[in-house]
């Protein structure tokens, strides 16, 4: 009899159930597959209300079907005995066909979709390079010259192909409010495409990595900025340009250190590319970036730094003297390379280069001033969190190959302190140069 | 039920496997206490891989948590799916396999005993070999689909991902041995008048997933030969300088791995298809059909590996085949679901625990099913797939499903393996929060799956949509927690304590229920004749069974306590006494087993570069290996 007292509080528990998931509809979802703003996604949001009405349908209708039965031929005193039947083969042949009409309602529009999806990318599209690194991106725009990492740009209402690659292990490129995902596999390249809406400017989305990556896969994130045509232009003329404060960058336009550049590099056919129609844009002119006040919050990276005994102790009074300068002579000078080996694995265009852009291990730094986020997304990009990272970076991010810099920090790879590396006042000479490379 | 006549029959039935002591279970070459050693064995893996998603539920029971270093959390989901698959669901259907096949059949012991001595041995070292790691911190953590280029040297360098590949190389001789072992016994040991077509449902599930592992263990043999050489001996068949592509690991893997589903599935509905024919008085429904449908999702369940790689950029034209293939799997399934419910319907329906569980997996299986029909459309899996609705699904197939169908035979085999029922009170709370935690667990992950939360992430930030529900993940998990604490209560308290079980413990029709409850070690003091699918029906409830075909000799042969003194009587007797030739105990297969492991395991010291050791050890395996199983050999079975 406990059992029919339990059945009858079934009812009540899924209407409390289907209550929690309305009161839950109430929510922000920032990650929603079910928000369609692009092409792409449509075409899947398509496949998806159909599959959820057939998989309504067979799901209310066994369910339902099964607790009738259980209800209604349950042993009663004085019910009827239990009927012998073995089999019927009308009913048997009823619900194989069923399923199977049901099936091909389903099979059709997902071959359809498949083709669809899988097209090559319509001629004109915004080709964008996808270069996967435990645990970051890279974006490359090839037509552009630009090199960047975790933070994507994209031009609203255009196509952008994404041509997938990866310089390590297997990882997976999704952004869930712009498309479907597609690996990035060794040795292969993949391809995907589809048109964020034009009337998708302003906004920001997070993107993941999906792939079983090794330590830090949940680490691996990225964020898409979509943008106006015009506000793309100048971001990428900005982005393809070399870093403030180098040579190569002081040689073209006489800009003074730390202040914004300018790209008047020998690059016509990159202006062509970007459908810039404005004149050359003026010396001082930063480029556009995405204002770091206009990022929801859920595009802000809340990670906290590590804290209570796990903290990373840095005395935060030396920012404000942090010299750029010096930090520029500390990363680029040859003498100094064995203390702050940055150039070791970054790049930072028109700065001596120790490595290029297809041997580099660390994201390209020239334009990193301009970025948000930091260590894969996971970080804001403040001073402070900066510092933190440059002392002690695979303390903040398990597995990170970026080493521990700064003495005494204790390396959780080597596990061992760091006898000898940078102090605080040096690292806030770092950072001062980081940040003013917008 | 005449309950009070089978009682002496209980406690005395097994003079000769009464025998008890440590020994006489490290001998043991008999088909029944080696199922119930695969019993206790799956079942403490079961709770160590519940207490790992335990662990993993914590963790993410709020954003940005460090309860377990990232490190940790990586080793507690491979080996959380390591574990459940390979040392739990595996190993507890090979208990039923074990103790029911010969049972159901008719037979007196499995074909090969010793072999089978051998199976259970060579899965208990690989456990422990796979598992001991985790306690050092230095377990497998490449995920338990172990996918390259991550799992190779360059990119997995400690000995994490060593202890994997040989663990699953050890298993898989475990699970092969099983296979060719109970194949053999079905084809060969059927009592006289078992056709195929008579034998009960959950032997006819066993014959086909012993198939679907012989046919699926040499693609991962070989997949994991390939990485065993290539981080051992220098190999390149994963290595990416090399130009290796990545996709043949995931081919191989899959085309393992997804027939792997279907041997977790198989057995679980075999037990079902007992259940609900014994508590609703009526024979399975479409008999035929349901053999039928069990061969098709077998068949068909090699010819859709590539459903798990729709985002790997196969090409549309291998996308939508497999896409297609994959929805065909549904036909023959919707079919078993259909016919289950048939089997209930006009019957007389005793609510009893084991038949709670068979109808908890008719329902949420149907779940797990819908969202499998939803992962098939190849565009739409691209966004679903490695997210947390996978989890949601193939959890609705595996708990929902298998392991509900593992319980529900557990509660129902009780009887017939300790003389003793388990409490039906603790087994209604066990089903009941079992249900509910299954489901707080697992259905707000198709939720955050879709909100764009991917899986095998340790943490995850603040704000992004995923809070609530996985916050009400981690608290189902926690009632299933409960769930499984009351399932051991039972189980240990019912082996001494429960109400004595008759032979015929829940009036079903198959042979198991016509030998003691717990059986002699002879099992059958003369074999049966088999006239009909349900020979105790045909004996005690005839008009269950009179539109069946029946053929052969009028008299039934088959003998019954409640229906013929001459079994009680056989009963108290030895196999000595009847004059019924038994296997000899033995440890050869044991130490054949262990040879294996240290085999294996020698090979580990050459990561700490101690070669010489390392092949000391190796080939001190090996020699054990060969001793054992040449003594093995020349010894007499019986």
């Amino acid at each position: 009899m406990s059992f029919f007292r339990l059945r009858r509080f079934a009812p009540a528990l899924i209407v409390a159930a289907a209550a929690l998931t309305l009161a839950a509809c109430g929510d922000q979802y920032p990650n929603s597959t079910f928000t369609h703003f692009t092409d792409n996604n449509r075409i899947i949001g398509a496949l998806w209300d159909r599959l959820v009405f057939f998989g309504t349908i067979v799901f209310v209708f066994v369910e339902a079907l099964l607790i009738f039965t259980i209800i209604k031929f349950r042993k009663r005193p004085g019910g009827a005995p239990a009927r012998q039947i073995h089999g019927n083969a009308a009913l048997e042949i009823t619900w194989t066909v069923i399923p199977a009409l049901i099936l091909v309602m389903i099979a059709v529009p997902t071959v359809r979709a498949i083709y669809k999806t899988q097209a090559k990318a319509p001629d004109g599209s915004l080709k964008v390079e996808v270069i996967g690194h435990q645990w970051w991106w890279e974006f490359r725009y090839p037509e552009l010259g630009v090199v960047t990492a975790n933070e994507l740009y994209l031009p609203a209402g255009r196509t952008v192909n994404f041509q997938l690659n990866t310089r390590d292990v297997l990882h997976s490129f999704w952004t869930p409010q712009l498309g479907g995902k597609r690996d990035l596999i060794t040795n292969r390249t993949n391809w995907l495409w589809y048109t964020p809406d034009s009337s998708l400017a302003g906004q920001v989305f997070n993107g993941f990595c999906v792939e079983y990556c090794g330590s830090s896969h949940a680490n691996m994130r990225f964020r898409v900025y979509t943008v106006t045509a015009d506000q793309f232009a100048s971001w990428a003329k900005h982005q393809a340009a070399d870093a403030a404060g180098s040579p190569a960058a002081a040689a073209t336009a006489s800009v003074p250190v730390a202040a914004a550049s300018v790209a008047a590099k020998p690059a016509a056919p990159v202006v062509a590319a970007a459908n810039v129609t404005a004149a050359p844009a003026a010396v001082e002119d930063p480029g556009y970036v995405f204002p770091a006040d206009k990022m929801p919050a859920h595009t802000v990276p809340a990670t906290p730094l590590p804290s209570g005994d796990r903290a990373i102790a840095f005395d935060e009074s030396v920012l404000a003297q942090g010299s750029a300068t010096a930090g520029r002579e500390l990363i680029t000078n040859m003498a100094n390379l064995g203390k702050a080996p940055c150039l070791t694995c970054h790049v930072v265009k028109g700065e001596m280069a120790m490595v290029n852009n297809d041997n580099a291990r660390g994201p390209n730094l020239t334009h990193f001033g301009s970025r948000h986020t930091l260590g894969g997304g996971l970080f804001k990009s403040d001073a402070p969190t900066l510092a933190r990272w440059i002392k002690n970076a695979p303390h903040m991010k398990p597995g990170s190959i970026m080493p521990t810099l700064g003495a005494g920090e204790f390396n959780p790879v080597t596990k061992q302190k760091m006898a000898s590396g940078l102090d605080d006042r040096q690292i806030a000479d770092i950072v001062a140069y980081l940040m003013s490379l917008k | 039920m005449a309950t009070t006549a089978a009682i002496p029959a209980t406690g005395a039935a097994h003079d000769a496997s009464s025998e008890s002591g440590l020994w006489s279970w490290i001998a043991t070459v008999d088909h029944k206490r080696i199922g119930t050693l695969y019993l206790f064995t799956a079942l403490f893996f079961f709770l160590f891989g519940g207490l790992e998603a335990f662990l993993i539920r914590l963790q993410l029971a709020q954003p940005n948590q460090h309860l377990v270093s990232a490190e940790f959390y990586n080793q507690l989901f491979t080996m959380h799916g390591t574990t459940m698959v390979f040392l739990a669901v595996m190993p507890l259907s090979a208990a039923f396999f074990n103790y029911l096949i010969p049972l159901q059949i008719g037979a007196r012991d499995v074909a090969f005993p010793r072999l089978n001595a051998f199976s259970y041995w060579v899965y208990l070292l690989g456990g422990i070999f796979i598992t001991v790691p985790i306690f050092f911190q230095v377990a497998p953590n490449g995920g338990w689909f172990g996918y390259a280029p991550l799992t190779t040297i360059q990119f997995s360098g400690g000995m994490n991902i060593d202890f994997w590949v040989m663990g699953l190389q050890i298993l898989g001789i475990s699970s092969l041995a099983a296979a060719f072992n109970f194949i053999t016994t079905i084809i060969n040991m059927r009592a006289p008048g078992m056709t195929l077509m008579r034998m009960p449902m959950f032997t006819w599930m066993s014959f086909i997933v012993q198939f679907l592992l012989v046919l699926a263990f040499p693609p991962i043999t070989i997949a994991l030969v390939f990485l065993l050489f290539d981080r051992f001996f220098g190999t390149q068949f994963y290595a990416i300088a090399a130009g290796a592509d990545p996709l043949l690991w995931q081919h191989l893997f899959w085309v393992f791995g997804h027939p792997e589903v279907y041997i977790l599935i198989l057995p679980a509905f075999g037990l079902v298809s007992e259940i609900l024919p014994t508590f609703s008085k009526k024979p399975l429904f479409g008999y035929h059909v349901m053999v039928y449908s069990g061969i098709m999702i077998g068949f068909l369940g090699f010819g859709v590996w590539a459903h798990h790689m729709f985002a790997v950029g196969l090409g549309a034209t291998a996308d939508a085949i497999f896409a297609m293939a994959t929805m065909l799997i549904a036909i023959p399934t919707g079919v078993k679901i259909f016919n289950w419910i048939a089997t209930i319907w006009g019957g007389e329906v005793t609510f009893t625990t084991p038949m709670k569980f068979a109808i908890g997996l008719v329902a949420l299986f149907t779940i797990g099913g819908i969202s499998g029909v939803m992962h098939s459309s190849a565009p739409a899996d691209t966004q679903q797939t490695d997210t947390y609705f996978v989890v949601a699904h193939f959890h609705y197939v595996l708990f929902g499903g298998s392991i509900m169908g593992i319980f529900g035979g557990i509660y129902h085999y009780f009887p017939k393996m300790f003389g003793r029922y388990m409490s039906e009170k603790l087994g209604t709370w066990h089903f009941w929060l079992n249900f509910v935690g299954m489901n707080l667990t697992f259905f707000p992950m198709h939720f955050s799956g879709l909100l764009g939360m991917p899986r095998r992430i340790y943490t995850y930030d603040a704000g992004q949509g995923w809070e609530k529900f996985n916050l009400a993940s981690t608290i189902g998990t926690a009632l299933l927690v409960i769930a499984t604490l009351v399932f051991v209560i039972n189980f240990l308290k019912s082996r001494k304590g429960g109400a004595p079980a008759p032979n015929d413990a829940w009036g079903a029709g198959t042979l198991e229920w016509s030998i003691p409850s717990p059986p002699p070690d002879y099992n059958f003091a003369e074999i049966p004749v088999v006239t009909s699918r349900y020979p105790l029906w045909d004996l005690k409830h005839p008009e269950m069974t009179a539109d069946l075909a029946h053929s052969g000799p009028d008299a039934m042969t088959i003998t019954d306590a409640h229906a013929t003194p001459v079994h009680e009587e056989t009963g108290h007797k030895t196999a000595a006494e009847l004059g019924i030739p038994m296997p000899f105990p033995t440890v050869k297969p044991l130490f054949t087993a262990l040879g294996i492991v240290i085999m294996f395991g020698g090979l580990l010291f050459m990561h700490l570069d101690k070669f010489a050791l390392a092949m000391t050890i190796t080939l001190g395996g090996a020699t054990l290996l060969v001793g054992s199983l040449y003594a093995w050999l020349t010894s007499p079975l019986e």
